[in-house]
């Protein structure tokens, strides 16, 4: 959980990443970003999702649950 | 499906660029994004400068002037032509096949097999694995595959997501028979349940353009584009390629009985530096020996980025010498192919400009 934090404060370069915001909440998330996201998903925790499941998540921290509970690796 | 040929060898490849360079720096006005993101977006996607072609320019047009040039030069004989392949999404017109239009200006000869193919990205692997077909038929001998598209007049100026890695280019390549077995594999898949993943939405039978089509409207990532323009989910697209290209390539090496090591180059359809580099990463291949550098230079021109790359990157090396290449194209259909063959000893590889 707090691995996939540290990695997503990295790729929005931001620090202490507010667990109960969402991501469109950050002025950093972009289509870029949200890119990037899928990209760290696929190569270290072996799942795909779309730009629209990733923003379809009420917060960041039920996003962080939802993909330690279903990765793959 | 795997496909194994034999007595085959591709003998030249001539790519043909427009003269028109332009610079990311100078569109990035017309996009929803501050200049510190589009510079971000630049260094992580790789964009730089892309070539265009100009007003009136049809894909056609760059097959003649390098048919042309092939004639003048003595490198090809109309009368060897024995079919000419024509891949591409930009048709002269719905009807006839532009392959036709093409064997009309040069006048060649009746006994050869035009033939228009509509596909993309994986363009030049599904044009040689056809060429290579009709080279098992005693009546051919010579194959003249053009892959041609011009589709920026199709991306709209406010897609930030299409139009900074949008070229056009055409690229000619011939295959032919051959004493030596020089074995050829490759392989193919298609998912049309994906057809729509690239698309552009109106201006065949199903949606005819009207001025309804014509109307711009803004997506959710604050893109303009209307239903005239090309649409590419960017998500989908990268999804598909992380998941169908990997294991694509690994059974291209037991199908072949090539290593990876063994293989001297790994010559992709070149999307963007990004997703070349994260598939690089998940085959365990250096990337060095992917090149990824023809969108910054020249922008993707969808079937035509693997010959740029193949005539960019190795020009007279393989005039001079042969090499081990592992090709794969993958995207719109979505279709997904991959070839491993050695080339060299080429007539001609370069790059000419329009």
């Amino acid at each position: 959980m707090e691995e996939l934090k540290e990695k997503l404060e990295e790729l929005m370069e931001v620090e202490n990443l507010d667990l109960n915001a969402k991501f469109s909440d950050y002025e950093e998330w972009d289509s870029l970003t949200s890119l990037s996201v899928l990209a760290l998903l696929d190569s270290d925790y072996g799942m795909s999702m779309s730009h629209k499941d990733v923003l379809a998540f009420d917060s960041i921290g039920g996003f962080c649950e939802y993909v330690n509970s279903h990765k793959t690796k | 499906m795997d496909f194994i040929f034999k007595n085959k060898r591709i003998s030249g490849i001539l790519t043909i660029l427009p003269k028109k360079a332009v610079k990311f720096e100078d569109e990035m006005a017309n996009y929803s994004f501050s200049p510190a993101k589009c510079m971000k977006l630049k260094l992580a996607m790789g964009y730089n400068e892309h070539r265009i072609a100009e007003p009136g320019q049809c894909s056609s047009d760059f097959c003649k002037f390098g048919l042309q040039y092939l004639f003048d030069n003595n490198m090809l004989k109309k009368d060897e032509i024995d079919a000419l392949l024509f891949v591409s999404q930009s048709p002269d017109y719905y009807m006839p096949p532009t392959s036709n239009i093409i064997h009309g200006h040069f006048g060649l000869k009746q006994d050869c097999l035009c033939l228009d193919i509509n596909q993309g990205c994986a363009g030049f692997e599904v044009g040689l694995i056809e060429a290579c077909l009709l080279l098992e038929q005693p009546a051919v001998n010579k194959v003249v595959l053009m892959n041609a598209d011009v589709l920026s007049p199709k991306v709209s100026d406010q897609d930030r997501n299409s139009k900074p890695l949008v070229g056009d280019a055409a690229a000619i390549t011939i295959i032919e028979k051959c004493d030596i077995e020089n074995v050829i594999h490759a392989n193919i898949k298609m998912d049309g349940s994906g057809a729509l993943v690239l698309n552009i939405p109106a201006g065949g039978f199903r949606m005819p353009c009207t001025p309804e089509t014509a109307i711009m409207e803004q997506d959710a990532l604050g893109n303009f584009r209307s239903k005239n323009n090309l649409v590419m989910q960017g998500d989908d697209v990268f999804n598909f390629v992380q998941r169908e290209v990997p294991p694509m390539i690994e059974h291209l090496f037991e199908q072949s009985g090539v290593g990876r090591d063994e293989v001297d180059w790994y010559m992709f359809h070149q999307p963007n530096k990004f997703m070349l580099s994260k598939l690089a990463d998940k085959l365990g291949i250096p990337h060095e020996k992917m090149p990824a550098n023809i969108v910054e230079n020249f922008g993707n021109a969808s079937g035509v980025t693997v010959p740029t790359c193949i005539s960019y990157n190795l020009g007279d090396q393989l005039v001079k010498g042969s090499m081990m290449l592992c090709l794969a194209g993958f995207g719109v259909g979505l279709t997904w192919s991959s070839i491993m063959m050695k080339i060299g000893n080429l007539m001609f590889n370069q790059i000419i400009e329009f």
